[in-house]
């Protein structure tokens, strides 16, 4: 009599397929990032970096012309407020140069490195995460070029985040509105400090540890503190404040910031090669 | 499964990855994107049965998590047990409405990127489950489910030399 056993196959399949899963999980958990498996994603960017560069060279043009048509009165009401805000950064930039030289010298008193004598590396952006639960970015530079995991990414507006992992040629940047990314932050000239955490796509960032004294106003800048063991170094431009609430008798200020940067439209972003002291 | 057949699955599941990473980067609905691996080891367990929805979703997990920031092997474990069980109850259905994998493609989807963040919870990425979760779930069940159609049409492209009575009306 024939035995009919496709089911029992599918079924020894599936165990095998299952527990080769968990083996891998298991190793890269345990390799923590220095592994053979991480050599191999590495290998795997790098391979495909060439792929990647084609098909932006192709599909960036066609996803313009795209964009363009179906975003065409947002794009000439930003263009406006552009214009206005370049009129009015023109002006401040202006007024603001004689205490950023102030700043330089009190920054040179305190023995901390300015962020301009940084060293840097300009990189295009080539990707954006393909996962759905992590916020990160892929760029075109990579060990090759001096970056190291850790590094500040930013624009010329502010910070956008950290160096996660680093391949030969590409390395991806933790966002810092990712869950698991914190900055030191320096609130008010007074030197009111606090921790930005991350909350996700689209969520302000939580500050923690505000002294619940901080005079805090909304639409104030807050920039890295750059304090000792920082991973940042001093006054890169972080966010703005968007709520600050104090209760009483609270610990701390209820303070949330949006990022200055706007991370939805990043193209090209800087690498400071510089690590935490 | 011949020769044939898993040189076209090898070309189909390498071909929407390289879509995946390239020109679905960024096809974004609020912040969230298609998950295209996912949608062939769905479309693999409805054309071709669960042994090899499981095969085919293990491949296109492993080839994906080369490039995902979350463990390795972890979407090679959900989209294989997305595929083969897709793959057990798709043989009771009628297998030529069109909306069947537009369908499945959202359920699925949606179930699999739960599955995805519970596991990856398991493994120590806590931040997976959190109040985006829903939303995203939802997205990619959506967006997978518009593009259910073209991959079912490369799917069956890619296993007719085994399974012939298994073409859907789309």
């Amino acid at each position: 009599m024939a035995v009919y056993r496709r089911p029992a196959r599918s079924r020894f399949t599936l165990l095998l397929l299952v527990l080769t899963s968990v083996t891998l999980v298991t190793l890269d958990y345990r390799g923590a990032g220095s592994g053979v498996i991480e050599a191999v994603k590495d290998g795997a960017r790098d391979a495909f970096a060439p792929v990647q560069d084609a098909s932006d060279t192709v599909f960036a043009p066609v996803g313009n012309v795209v964009g363009g048509v179906l975003h065409y009165g947002d794009l000439e009401a930003e263009n406006e407020r552009l214009r206005e805000e370049n009129a009015e950064l023109r002006g401040a930039a202006l007024r603001a140069s004689d205490a950023e030289r102030e700043r330089e010298q009190l920054l040179d008193l305190m023995n901390l490195e300015f962020v301009d004598d940084i060293p840097r590396v300009d990189a295009r952006v080539v990707a954006v995460s393909p996962s759905n639960f992590e916020l990160s970015i892929e760029i075109d530079r990579g060990a090759n070029d001096g970056v190291v995991e850790g590094m500040p990414v930013v624009t010329g507006a502010g910070l956008v985040g950290r160096i996660e992992n680093v391949s030969r040629n590409r390395s991806t940047v933790q966002l810092l509105v990712d869950d698991e990314f914190s900055v030191g932050i320096r609130l008010t000239a007074e030197g009111d400090t606090g921790v930005a955490n991350g909350k996700g796509v689209r969520r302000a960032m939580q500050v923690d540890l505000v002294d619940p004294g901080s005079k805090l106003e909304s639409g104030q800048v807050v920039v890295s503190s750059g304090l000792q063991q920082s991973q940042f170094p001093p006054g890169i431009p972080v966010g703005r404040i968007t709520s600050a609430t104090s209760r009483p008798n609270a610990l701390q200020q209820d303070v949330k910031i949006e990022p200055v940067v706007d991370l939805g439209r990043l193209a090209f972003v800087t690498v400071l090669l510089w690590s935490p002291r | 499964m011949n020769r044939g057949v898993r040189l076209r699955l090898a070309v189909a599941i390498t071909v929407v990855l390289g879509l995946h990473l390239t020109a679905l980067a960024d096809l974004r609905l609020a912040g969230v994107r298609p998950d295209a691996p996912l949608l062939v080891a769905i479309t693999a367990g409805l054309v071709a049965g669960a042994e090899r929805g499981a095969i085919v979703g293990f491949a296109a997990g492993v080839l994906a998590d080369l490039f995902l920031p979350s463990p390795f092997g972890l979407s090679a474990l959900v989209y294989c047990l997305v595929g083969f069980g897709i793959g057990s109850v798709q043989s009771g259905i009628l297998r030529s409405a069109w909306w069947i994998p537009v369908v499945t493609a959202f359920t699925a989807s949606a179930a699999g990127i739960v599955l995805f963040a519970v596991l990856g919870v398991m493994v120590g990425e806590t931040e997976m489950v959190g109040p985006r979760l829903p939303l995203i779930a939802l997205l990619v069940g959506l967006m997978n489910a518009a593009l259910a159609p073209a991959a079912t049409r490369l799917l069956t492209w890619a296993v007719r030399a085994g399974t012939p009575d298994r073409n859907y009306a789309i």
